[in-house]
């Protein structure tokens, strides 16, 4: 994993540009130089901080930390694959990996209609558009944290305007809980908070996707007396299938990845009782990581986890790619 | 009905629709901003709009709870760290747009692939690494570690590859040295993706929650997330004081969007698009 020194790629360099051969050698030499004069202070940050880590990452995950020992680099036993034995008998990390499927499973499909029916809506030559565009597009470079803080606010049982609205409507389903401390209802509502937050991403790729269907196949199948809901099914459809595979990839990753919005807004809870197990409503596998590492400082463990989150995403990819892109 | 009145009723339709889009997708960003300006400790009341709006809740979270303190945190933080992953990523993306050199072609498919890694499995063994270097609790902790950008390098890369080399040979003909060249050139025909990716790194850490947290632990260093987030759990009912502090939060990211907003839409979605 470290980058080719200058010096040994040179020496392979089979061919010289002109001159006499020791000059365009030479000269082969101080190119190479100079480019890795170039991208030295990257790689450097790069090869110690992303790429090490994810070695050293298991070589924790093959040691017993101990949770007291702050030296984690000398001294730890090896446990050899004792970690990652534990984790395949580990109920909660189970849990955690069924919630964050359910999670994907809610947000990827919402993601995709919302951002689709965002970016139909923004496809028409009116006035205004652009500013309806940012508006949409805004809340997506704000901070998740924030984000999330604001609506534990508005799903709060006390203080929360939609408990309030239900209630004048004589439902009080939330009135005691909220809406995240209601088991069932906690995730749903972790992610509308995100999908309207990062709605506007989804909608530009598909916005420009959409602009650049040629008018003439609508045209022509206007002509042909196609409805307007047909046009969209044969036409729109499979024509931003592109845009909607890439939006379930990076779905993917990062509902593999979903942490910030799960610690601002209900902590991983709230608990239900699994065969007489507590079990948290939003105990996602991301989350689990954060709490085994910074809660517990069980970081060989939470290293295991972390790898094994990375074997779950390279596998999902893999899947992506052979069965949806098989499709297009 | 007429043609004309259908393309008026389509047209109300659309807009409605946008309208309603529009409140929804804003209305945490207006609830946010209603509440912070209520009085302290009345999160909910019976009016939408404060009847007596007051500052009192920016006044104390920003003198009473720190947050002047942690404000002038996150604006040193995402500057400085924006300036060197910007000049890293700048740097880097000339020597793969424009120079040969032995295994180019490799490399940069490696730190491409390098952005499949989900981002949790990197916070253990960097927080070690940080540990280690004795860095805990330092700026530089916050920094560092993410100062190499692989999906800014990526921009950089796509966007100087459309320089036309001519341009840098002819300098090098008139006997310009690399770095010249790369100053008195390639830098300033690369103003507007080195601006995006500023304005992108800059949202980045701003944003940085997680790492921030994890290399913190004394409250001078907390930015205005870990602050907001060591808040929340200490004083659990004051939500007028968070919305502030919210308020705080987001107000210059919402005001770089709205003054860059085009870099921000194209530089995030550039890389999705043709990748």
């Amino acid at each position: 994993m470290h980058a080719p020194t200058s010096r040994g790629a040179s020496s392979r360099t089979p061919h010289v540009p002109s001159g006499s051969a020791s000059r365009g050698k030479r000269m082969r030499l101080k190119s190479n130089l100079t480019a890795y004069a170039f991208l030295a202070p990257f790689l450097a940050i790069f090869a110690i901080f992303l790429a090490f880590p994810v070695f050293y990452s298991l070589f924790l995950a093959l040691h017993r930390v101990p949770a007291d020992s702050f030296d984690i680099f000398g001294g730890l036993e090896f446990v050899g694959l004792a970690n990652f034995a534990k984790l395949l008998a580990d109920v909660r990390f189970w849990w955690s990996v069924l919630m964050t499927l359910y999670y994907a499973g809610l947000i990827i499909p919402s993601g995709i209609a919302v951002s689709l029916a965002l970016a139909l809506l923004l496809n028409n030559r009116l006035r205004g558009v652009a500013a309806y565009r940012s508006a949409f597009f805004m809340p997506y470079v704000l901070d998740m944290l924030v984000v999330g803080i604001v609506w534990t606010l508005i799903y709060s049982p006390h203080v929360g305007v939609l408990v309030r609205i239900l209630e004048n409507f004589g439902i009080t389903t939330f009135s005691e809980r909220g809406f995240l401390g209601t088991p069932a209802s906690a995730m749903p509502s972790v992610v509308l908070a995100n999908v309207l937050k990062g709605a506007g991403f989804g909608m530009i790729l598909y916005l420009s996707a959409i602009q650049n269907i040629p008018p003439s196949l609508y045209e022509a199948a206007a002509i042909d007396g196609a409805t307007r809901w047909q046009r969209f099914r044969r036409i729109t459809l499979p024509l931003v299938k592109p845009i909607t595979f890439f939006m379930i990839i990076i779905g993917t990753i990062s509902a593999l990845n979903a942490f910030v919005e799960v610690y601002a807004m209900t902590g991983g809870g709230p608990n239900v009782d699994v065969g007489g197990r507590a079990l948290g409503a939003t105990w996602v596998t991301g989350y689990y990581v954060f709490d085994t590492f910074y809660n517990q400082f069980r970081l060989g463990y939470a290293a295991a986890m972390s790898y094994v989150l990375l074997a779950l995403t390279l596998v999902v990819t893999f899947l992506n790619r052979r069965f949806l892109r098989a499709e297009v | 009905m007429s043609a004309k009145a259908r393309e008026t009723m389509r047209k109300s339709i659309v807009y409605f629709g946008l309208t309603v889009a529009g409140a929804v997708v804003l209305f945490p960003f207006f609830w946010m901003v209603v509440t912070a300006f209520k009085e302290p400790g009345h999160a909910f009341t019976a009016e939408i709009l404060p009847s007596k709006p007051t500052l009192d809740n920016f006044r104390r979270v920003l003198a009473d709870y720190g947050f002047a303190r942690y404000f002038a945190n996150s604006v040193v933080v995402a500057s400085v760290a924006a300036f060197f992953a910007t000049l890293f990523a700048t740097l880097a993306g000339y020597a793969f747009a424009k120079k040969e050199f032995v295994g180019r072609d490799k490399l940069f498919g490696f730190l491409l692939a390098s952005l499949m890694i989900p981002g949790m499995m990197y916070v253990v063994p960097q927080f070690a690494i940080i540990n280690k270097l004795g860095w805990m609790n330092t700026y530089r902790a916050m920094i560092v570690p993410h100062l190499a950008n692989v999906f800014g390098l990526f921009l950089m890369r796509q966007y100087m590859t459309t320089i036309p080399s001519e341009l840098l040979d002819a300098a090098r003909i008139d006997g310009a040295g690399e770095w010249q060249v790369f100053r008195t050139i390639m830098v300033p025909l690369s103003v507007p993706i080195i601006a995006t990716l500023f304005l992108l790194t800059f949202q980045f850490h701003w944003n940085n929650f997680l790492w921030q947290l994890i290399v913190t632990n004394v409250e001078r260093l907390y930015t205005v997330p870990v602050g907001l987030a060591m808040f929340k759990s200490a004083h659990e009912e004051l939500y007028t004081l968070k919305m502030a502090g919210s308020c705080i939060s987001v107000l210059p990211i919402a005001a770089l969007f709205f003054f860059a907003q085009r870099y921000f839409i194209e530089g995030m979605t550039m890389g999705a698009v043709k990748g």
